[in-house]
C-alpha cells in the first residue's frame, strides 16, 4: 500500500517536472528534420536507422548537462556564458544565434506553406494565420499555459507513428538494421548521415532547454525526474524520426521514387500508402512546423535578453519587456514574410541556416563543457571523469560534423 | 611596452575623476623598472563602506596557461586607462593558477556582467560596466552602468556608434544618456560559498523602504539559489514582507529551506489572513506540523480560520483588529492604541463588543479623536452597524463595502459574536483575480 502511494507521488512529481526535455527534443523534428528523414528513408531505405542509437546517446548526454546546469545554478545558458565569459563573447554568440534562428524560422514557415499546398489551402492565407497564432500564443499566454499547448503539440507527433503502421512495414528487417550498422562508403550516404545527425543537435536547443528548466524552478532533489524527462524526450523524438524513415522507406524506397522535400514525399505517398497516410503525414508536417515556429523565436528572444540583461517577458507586457517582444515579433514577421515573397528560393535559406548552426554549435558545446566542469558554479555536480570522456567524444564528433557541414555549404 | 611620458604625470592623487572599469581591464601592468608583468584582470574591493574602496589588484599573464597574481593596493604606483605601474619588482610577484577564490568581493567576478538588485528602481538588473571614482591613491565604486552605452563600450563599439549617431543627429538623446545607478542603491547578489548567504552591504532599512509588493516582485525575478540565499540573509521584518508577497510555489520552496525555529518565527509574525492563505494550500500533514510549531494561541486561531472555505468571508478575514468593550472610556482606548497594544492591519476602524464578544457597534479613529475623552467609547460609534456572516460570499462582502464605502467590514458568527474583519485589500485581490482574464483580454485588444 505504502509502495503504491510513493509510486503515485513519484508519478505526480514527474508530471510536474516534465516538459522542457520532451518539448525541446520534439521541436527537433521540425520541418527541416522531417524533410531530412523523408529523404533519408526514400533514398536509403532502412540503411540509416542504426544511426539513431548513437544519436539518442549524444542527445541525452548534451541535453542532460543543460538541465543539470539549470537546476544547480538556477541560471540560463546565456546567463552563464555572460557571467563567466564576458559580454563580448555573449554578444557575438547571440548575433549568430539570432541569424541562425531567423533562417530556421523561415524554413519552419516554408514547412507551413508546403503543408498548406498539400491540404489545398493557399499559403497566402495559412502562413499569416499561423504567424498570428504563434505570436498571439506567447504575447497572451503565461509560461505555464504555453507549456501545456506545447505538450499537446508533442502528442500530435503520434500521427507519424500511425502512418508508419499504415504503411505495413517489415519489422524483422527494421529490427535487424537498427542494430546492424549498414555503413556504405558512398558520398551520398555519408552526406545523408551527416544531415541526419546535424538536424538532431542544434545550438538553440541547449539554450531553450536550460532556460525552460530554470523557468520551471525545479528543485535539486527532483533533478532525477528532470533527467528522466530528457531521456524520454530523446527517445520519443528519435522513435518518431525512425517512423518517418519507415514510412518513406516502405513506400518510396521500395518503389524507387526519389524525393527532395517533405512535400514531395507526402504527395508520393498518396497513391502508394493511401489517402489517410497522406493526410497524417501532411498534418504531422503542419503541426511540427507551427510548433517549431513558436519555439524558435521564443527561444531566441529568451536567450538574447538573458545574455544582454534585458527584461524577459512571457509573463510581462510589451512595455515592460520591449526588447523581448520586438525581437520575438521581428523574427516571426521576417520568417513569414520571406515565405510569402512570390518565387522565393528556399535552398539558400536552408544552406545558410545549416552554416550558421555549424559555426555556433562548436562554441556552444565547448562553453557548456567548461561551465559544467566549473566547480565554483556546479559544486559536486560537475561531470564525472567517465561522463566527461563521453561528452568530449561526442562534442569532438559534433564539431567535426558541423565543420564538415559548414564547409560543404561553400564547396557545393 | 612604452608608456607616453605625460601619462605618468597624471598621478592618481592629483586628479579626481571617474573612470570606467572596462577601460582598465586588460590594460598592461608594468613593474618598478617599467617591464611588463601582465595585464589588469580584476579589482578586489573592501566592502566595509557605502562606497567600497579598492584593496588589491589581480594581474593576469600567459595564454592559454593563465596565471594570476595579487598586488596589494599600497604597492601600486599609478593606475589609469593606460594601465598600471607597480612600486615593486616583477620577481616579487607570486603567480598562481587560481586567482580570487578566497577573496570576498571582486569586481569582475561579483559585479561585472552579474545580476544585482537596484533598490532605488526596485528591479533586478545586469551590470554592463562599473564607474569608479579616483580618490587619493585608490579607486572607489561610484556607479554601475546598465545602459546600452555601457554595453557598446564593452564591445568596443562606443566610439564608432557615437560617430554614426552624431552624423545623423548631433543632439541625439543617446549621446548624453548614461544609464548610471549610484552604488548606494545597489545590492550585489554574490552568494558566500560557505555560509550560503548573501552579504547585505546596505543597511536593511534600504530594503525595508521598498514597498512590500515591489520587494516581492524583485524577489520573484531572482533565480532559485539567489532567492534562498537572499531570504536567509534578511531580518525577520523583511522576511515577512517578502513571504507575504510571493506566489505559493516560491513560498513552499522557501519553507523547505527553513528549520522549525525559522518557520515558527516567520509564521508568528505573519498576519493571520496571509498565513491561512498559504497554509490552506499545503498537504494536511504539513499543516499539522507547522501549527504545532507556532505559538499556541495563534495556532488555534489559524486552525479555526483554516476551517472556512477560501472564498467565504470566514476564509478571507483576518483576526487582527482593534477591539474594546462598550464601557471602555475614550481616553483609555486612545491610550491603549498609542501604546501599540494591537497587532493590527492598517484599517482605521475600531470595533466595540460586549462582555461576551458580541459585536455592538463600530467607530473609527476620527470619531474617537473627536469624542469627549471621558465618555464611554460606545457613544462615538456609527449610528448603524454593518457586518457580514462567516459564510457570506466574496460578492456579498464586496457589494456591502462598496455601498457603504467601508475599508473594512466585521465578520460575525450565527450568534453575532465578532470573529474577524475583512479589509479592502483582501477583497480587491479576490476581485482582481475574477476580473483578470477579462482585463487581460481587453488589454490585448488595445495593443493590437
Amino acid at each position: 500500500m505504502k509502495n503504491l502511494k510513493t509510486f503515485w507521488a513519484k508519478i505526480l512529481i514527474f508530471l510536474s517536472v516534465m516538459g522542457p526535455g520532451i518539448i525541446t527534443a520534439n521541436v527537433d523534428n521540425d520541418a527541416g528534420g522531417i524533410t531530412t528523414y523523408s529523404v533519408a528513408g526514400a533514398h536509403f531505405g532502412y540503411a540509416l536507422i542504426w544511426s539513431f542509437i548513437p544519436i539518442i546517446i549524444a542527445l541525452v548526454i548534451i541535453q542532460e548537462m543543460c538541465s543539470r546546469m539549470a537546476v544547480v545554478t538556477g541560471k540560463g545558458l546565456a546567463d552563464l556564458i555572460r557571467e563567466e565569459f564576458g559580454v563580448r563573447v555573449t554578444f557575438y554568440a547571440m548575433t549568430v544565434l539570432v541569424l541562425s534562428n531567423i533562417f530556421n524560422t523561415i524554413s519552419e514557415f516554408a514547412g507551413i506553406a508546403a503543408s498548406a499546398e498539400l491540404f489545398g489551402i493557399s499559403k497566402y492565407l495559412l502562413v499569416p494565420v499561423c504567424a498570428l497564432f504563434v505570436w498571439w500564443l506567447i504575447v497572451k499566454g503565461t509560461y505555464k499555459s504555453v507549456e501545456k499547448v506545447f505538450l499537446v503539440a508533442c502528442l500530435f507527433y503520434v500521427c507519424y507513428i500511425v502512418s508508419g503502421f499504415l504503411s505495413k512495414p517489415d519489422w524483422n528487417l527494421i529490427a535487424k538494421s537498427s542494430v546492424h550498422p549498414n555503413f556504405q562508403f558512398d558520398k551520398a550516404y555519408i552526406f545523408m548521415l551527416i544531415g541526419v545527425v546535424g538536424t538532431t543537435i542544434a545550438p538553440w536547443m541547449q539554450f531553450y532547454q536550460q532556460s525552460s528548466v530554470v523557468e520551471k524552478g525545479i528543485k535539486l532533489e527532483n533533478y532525477k525526474y528532470c533527467r528522466l524527462d530528457v531521456i524520454i524526450g530523446a527517445f520519443i523524438v528519435n522513435i518518431i524520426a525512425i517512423f518517418i524513415i519507415i514510412v518513406c522507406a516502405n513506400t518510396l524506397f521500395a518503389n524507387g521514387i526519389r524525393v527532395e522535400t517533405a512535400k514531395e514525399a507526402a504527395l508520393a505517398l498518396k497513391p502508394l500508402a493511401g489517402q489517410y497516410c497522406f493526410y497524417l503525414f501532411a498534418f504531422g508536417l503542419l503541426n511540427a512546423s507551427v510548433f517549431s515556429a513558436c519555439i524558435l523565436p521564443l527561444s531566441t528572444a529568451y536567450s538574447v535578453c538573458e545574455g544582454m540583461g534585458w527584461e524577459i517577458g512571457v509573463n510581462r507586457t510589451f512595455k515592460e519587456a520591449p526588447q523581448f517582444y520586438s525581437l520575438y515579433t521581428a523574427i516571426i514577421v521576417i520568417g513569414a514574410a520571406v515565405i510569402l515573397i512570390p518565387g522565393v528560393k528556399l535552398i539558400p535559406v536552408m544552406l545558410i541556416s545549416q552554416a550558421t548552426n555549424g559555426i555556433l554549435l562548436p562554441f556552444v558545446l565547448i562553453f557548456m563543457l567548461l561551465l559544467v566542469n566549473n566547480k565554483r558554479l556546479m559544486g559536486k555536480y560537475i561531470n564525472s571523469k567517465f561522463y566527461n570522456f563521453c561528452a568530449i567524444l561526442i562534442i569532438v564528433a559534433m564539431i567535426l560534423l558541423s565543420l564538415f557541414l559548414f564547409f560543404t555549404v561553400f564547396i557545393k | 611596452m612604452n608608456i607616453p611620458n605625460q601619462s605618468t604625470d597624471i598621478n592618481i592623487s592629483a586628479a579626481k575623476m571617474f573612470i570606467f572599469f572596462s577601460r582598465l581591464m586588460d590594460k598592461p601592468v608594468l613593474d618598478k623598472d617599467g617591464k611588463t608583468v601582465g595585464e589588469i584582470y580584476d579589482l578586489v574591493v573592501k566592502s566595509s563602506q557605502v562606497y567600497p574602496l579598492s584593496d588589491a589588484l589581480i594581474i593576469r599573464k600567459g595564454f592559454p596557461n593563465r596565471k594570476y597574481a595579487l598586488v596589494n593596493w599600497p604597492d601600486i604606483e599609478r593606475i589609469d586607462k593606460e594601465g598600471a605601474q607597480l612600486k615593486i619588482e616583477r620577481s616579487v610577484l607570486n603567480f598562481n593558477q587560481i586567482h580570487d577564490e578566497k577573496k570576498e568581493f571582486t569586481l569582475r567576478r561579483d559585479i561585472l556582467d552579474q545580476q544585482v538588485v537596484d533598490t532605488h528602481n526596485h528591479k533586478v538588473i545586469r551590470v554592463n560596466d562599473i564607474q569608479l571614482l579616483v580618490v587619493d591613491h585608490a579607486l572607489m565604486i561610484a556607479h554601475v552602468d546598465i545602459g546600452s552605452r555601457g554595453l557598446l563600450r564593452r564591445l568596443g563599439f562606443e566610439k564608432s556608434v557615437d560617430l554614426i549617431v552624431k552624423l545623423f543627429n548631433p543632439q541625439a538623446r543617446y549621446l548624453s544618456n548614461e544609464h548610471l545607478i549610484s552604488w548606494k542603491h545597489i545590492q550585489p547578489l554574490t552568494i558566500n560559498p560557505v555560509s550560503m548567504t548573501i552579504k547585505i552591504d546596505l543597511p536593511q532599512e534600504n530594503l525595508a523602504s521598498i514597498p512590500a509588493a515591489d520587494l516581492g516582485d524583485i524577489f520573484l525575478d531572482l533565480n532559485i539559489n539567489h532567492q534562498i540565499a537572499l531570504f536567509k540573509s534578511l531580518n525577520l521584518a523583511n522576511k515577512t514582507k517578502i513571504f507575504t508577497n510571493i506566489d505559493f510555489k516560491t513560498q513552499a520552496l522557501l519553507l523547505d529551506e527553513m528549520n522549525d525555529f525559522e518557520i515558527s518565527e516567520l509564521l508568528n509574525n505573519t498576519p493571520s489572513d496571509e498565513a491561512t492563505d498559504f497554509l490552506e494550500k499545503l498537504p494536511r500533514e504539513k499543516i499539522k506540523h507547522i501549527l504545532s510549531l507556532i505559538e499556541n494561541k495563534y495556532s488555534k486561531r489559524l486552525s479555526q480560520l483554516l476551517g472556512y472555505s477560501g472564498d467565504s468571508a470566514g476564509g478571507l478575514m483576518t483576526t487582527e483588529y482593534i477591539v474594546f468593550t462598550k464601557d471602555t472610556l475614550v481616553q483609555a482606548a486612545l491610550n491603549q492604541i498609542r501604546e501599540r497594544k494591537f497587532k493590527s492591519e492598517p484599517a482605521q476602524f475600531i470595533y466595540i463588543i460586549d462582555e461576551t464578544q458580541h459585536l455592538i457597534s463600530v467607530t473609527n479613529f476620527r470619531r474617537l479623536i473627536l469624542a469627549n475623552p471621558g465618555e464611554p467609547i460606545a457613544n462615538s460609534a456609527f449610528p448603524k452597524t454593518y457586518f457580514v456572516h462567516l459564510d457570506s460570499s466574496v460578492k456579498e462582502v464586496a457589494y456591502l463595502m462598496e455601498k457603504y464605502k467601508y475599508f473594512a467590514i466585521p465578520v460575525v458568527d450565527e450568534n453575532n459574536v465578532l470573529q474577524g474583519i475583512i479589509t479592502v485589500d483582501d477583497i480587491l485581490s479576490q476581485l482582481i483575480a475574477f476580473a483578470w482574464r477579462r482585463l487581460k483580454r481587453i488589454k490585448i485588444m488595445q495593443k493590437i
